[in-house]
């Protein structure tokens, strides 16, 4: 790199480092995205919860409102929430899946304005059956990355076969990988139930055989005895 | 009457178990059950004294209910298992509608006896704390403050157009009949308040609850007042009494910006990130339970006692993380999390003057445990 190269470099890095809000400033200009993952072993499913600042809700708000009607129509929300997700990569075991849109909901612009309406997204994956072992997801969201402020986080899963491990994110959250791993099929209650009955079966018919057993071999030795016996029987 | 399918299993086991007792005993070997990890839960408190304040809090409401008109009583009060239970935020009325009296609307005798009824709910420092978070607003309000603007809590101007704060912003409201044996409940908040107090028989309970702080510090009659003082110097009294090696687990290498586990968010557990207590030394875990009962204490002592006990059983699965700078003064997040806690201490957008947390119990809010469904 020549020397202008670099002047002009540390100049443009300048310019825009006196953009940037004081320490400590308030930061109205920040589009909060936060999303929860929950995983499971065919599915994993997002909740995007997205709140604009009072600074950028305007913006926001024209960026869903496209024929600038001051309303966010079901077409327009939908719309919306689709550019979002296709911001959004989710992986799993390496492989990018696809995402579906389940439900959104969309505030008022007052609320917005106000920097405290949140729009509600929720979107699902689904995933091939995971096999026991280890496994692992990738979530990443690019959308906005100029005005955003993010959190994710994974939701604790419901299905007691999913242990989450490992986490990681960049330092904006961004992006979060998790491991996870899917354990075996515990033999549930009516397993044990049958197992049982087939044991218990098992039992009668090894207690009624060895009675059988038994009296054949009382009878043989009733037959001998009485033939004992019975010497001038016949 | 017939078997259900658990008496069915015991049959058959019992029988199975005469025949042929070594196939059941290898069965019981192959097939533990009951044999996951819970957390461990305390054995209840048996002081000679729990109940007493349920009897202080249910003569409270009923006294603050004698003051009201009819008209009032019928706005104040809710069923016990109505929506209005989860309804509560931190936001400013104008962006948040509360249900319940206004207090701007109440006589002062009214006043006095509603708050009352809140100081006989709560500790003397929780009641303390909660008086601070609520003069801090009107000194907000009196500065033409809460431009921050922002998530869950900003605000516009007090005065003026459609955002209202200040002392005469704070609503009540009782959900169910004030009962020393059937569950009610207390609702009180405004702008960077929610207090949800649940009573249930001798058993009082305080969470989900919002308790913030804009500013965070300010003067008032000479004094310096910091209504969530102690929550930022405990939490980073305890992250600095970590080692090096201690504090490489403990700091996120992410940035936290805001609450996870807000307004909204009942009944979602996180996976937990950070420490793990019993990775801390015995001073060290005295800090993080003393981080905890600023939260915690904000109840009533009886009620208290019993949670910190509870989570001091469970402290061996309860992880403190911390996003942030490790120097006081700066900013920083911090969350401790158990079985039966969560707790969120987030500075709002870059901002040490304006702070929000969260106190929740993922398996007891609104007093889920004792409430028969």
């Amino acid at each position: 790199m020549n020397a202008r190269r670099l002047l002009t470099s540390c100049a443009a890095l300048g310019a825009w480092l006196a953009t940037l809000p004081p320490a400590g400033a308030h930061r109205l200009d920040e589009y909060l995205q936060a999303t929860r993952l929950s995983v499971d072993t065919e599915r994993v499913d997002l909740e995007i919860d997205l709140t604009a600042g009072v600074a950028v809700a305007s913006e926001v708000f024209a960026w869903i409102d496209t024929n600038r009607d001051g309303e966010i129509s079901n077409a327009e929300g939908e719309a919306y929430a689709r550019t979002v997700l296709r911001c959004v990569v989710l992986k799993v075991d390496g492989r990018p899946v696809p995402i579906n849109l389940v439900e959104t909901s969309f505030p008022q612009f007052r609320d917005m304005s106000l920097g405290v309406g949140t729009i509600r997204l929720r979107a699902t994956a689904k995933v091939p059956a995971a096999s026991a072992g280890p496994h692992q997801v990738a979530f990443l969201n690019t959308h906005r990355t100029e005005s955003s402020a993010y959190l994710v986080n994974a939701l604790v899963p419901a299905n007691p076969r999913i242990q989450l491990a490992d986490q990681r994110r960049d330092r904006a959250q961004l992006g979060l990988t998790l491991d996870y791993t899917v354990m075996a099929d515990a033999p549930s209650a009516r397993t044990f139930v049958l197992l049982a009955g087939l044991l218990m079966a098992g039992c009668l018919f090894l207690r009624g055989h060895s009675l059988m057993q038994i009296r054949r071999a009382r009878a043989v030795t009733s037959s001998s005895s009485s033939r004992m016996s019975c010497p001038h029987g016949s | 009457m017939p078997m259900n399918r658990h008496e069915w299993t015991a049959l058959s086991v019992a029988f199975a178990a005469t025949v042929f007792r070594p196939a059941f005993i290898f069965l019981a070997l192959v097939f533990p059950v009951g044999s996951q990890q819970r957390a461990s839960s305390p054995p209840p408190v048996t002081s000679a004294r729990k109940g007493t304040v349920t009897a202080k809090v249910v003569e409270a409401a009923n006294t603050f209910l004698a003051t009201l008109t009819v008209a009032e009583r019928t706005k104040c009060t809710f069923e016990f298992t109505s929506s209005q239970r989860t309804g509560w935020s931190n936001l400013p009325t104008g962006v948040f509608q509360r249900n319940g009296l206004r207090f701007g609307d109440l006589t002062s005798r009214q006043r006095e006896a509603a708050l009352t009824l809140v100081a006989a709910a709560l500790s003397r420092e929780g009641y303390q704390k909660v008086t601070d978070i609520m003069n801090g607003d009107e000194v907000l309000k009196n500065a033409g403050g809460g431009q921050t603007g922002g998530r869950q809590g900003g605000a516009g101007p007090g005065r003026g157009g459609g955002v209202r704060f200040g002392l005469d912003e704070y609503y009540i409201a009782l959900l169910g009949t004030p009962s020393a044996t059937s569950a009610w409940m207390i609702q009180f908040g405004g702008h960077h308040l929610a207090i949800n107090v649940t009573v249930v028989g001798p058993n009082t309970v305080m969470t989900p609850s919002l308790p913030a702080a804009q500013p965070a510090k300010y003067i008032l009659n000479g004094q310096t007042i910091r209504p969530l003082g102690h929550e930022n110097d405990k939490g980073f009294a305890l992250i600095n009494a970590l080692n090096a090696a201690q504090q490489k687990h403990a700091v996120l290498n992410y940035e936290v910006k805001d609450l996870v586990l807000g307004p909204g968010a009942d009944g979602k557990v996180i996976q937990p990130e950070g420490i793990l207590a019993s990775e801390l030394d015995a001073s060290q875990q005295a800090l993080l339970l003393d981080v905890v009962h600023e939260w915690v204490g904000i109840l009533n002592d009886e009620a208290a006692t019993a949670k910190m006990a509870e989570i001091k059983a469970n402290l061996p699965h309860t992880y403190f993380a911390w996003s942030g700078t490790t120097k006081n003064g700066g900013l920083a997040y911090y969350r401790v999390q158990g079985p039966t806690l969560i707790i969120e201490y987030a500075p709002q957008q870059g901002d040490l003057n304006h702070i929000h947390t969260i106190y929740r119990d993922p398996t007891n809010d609104y007093g889920a445990k004792f409430v028969r469904p």
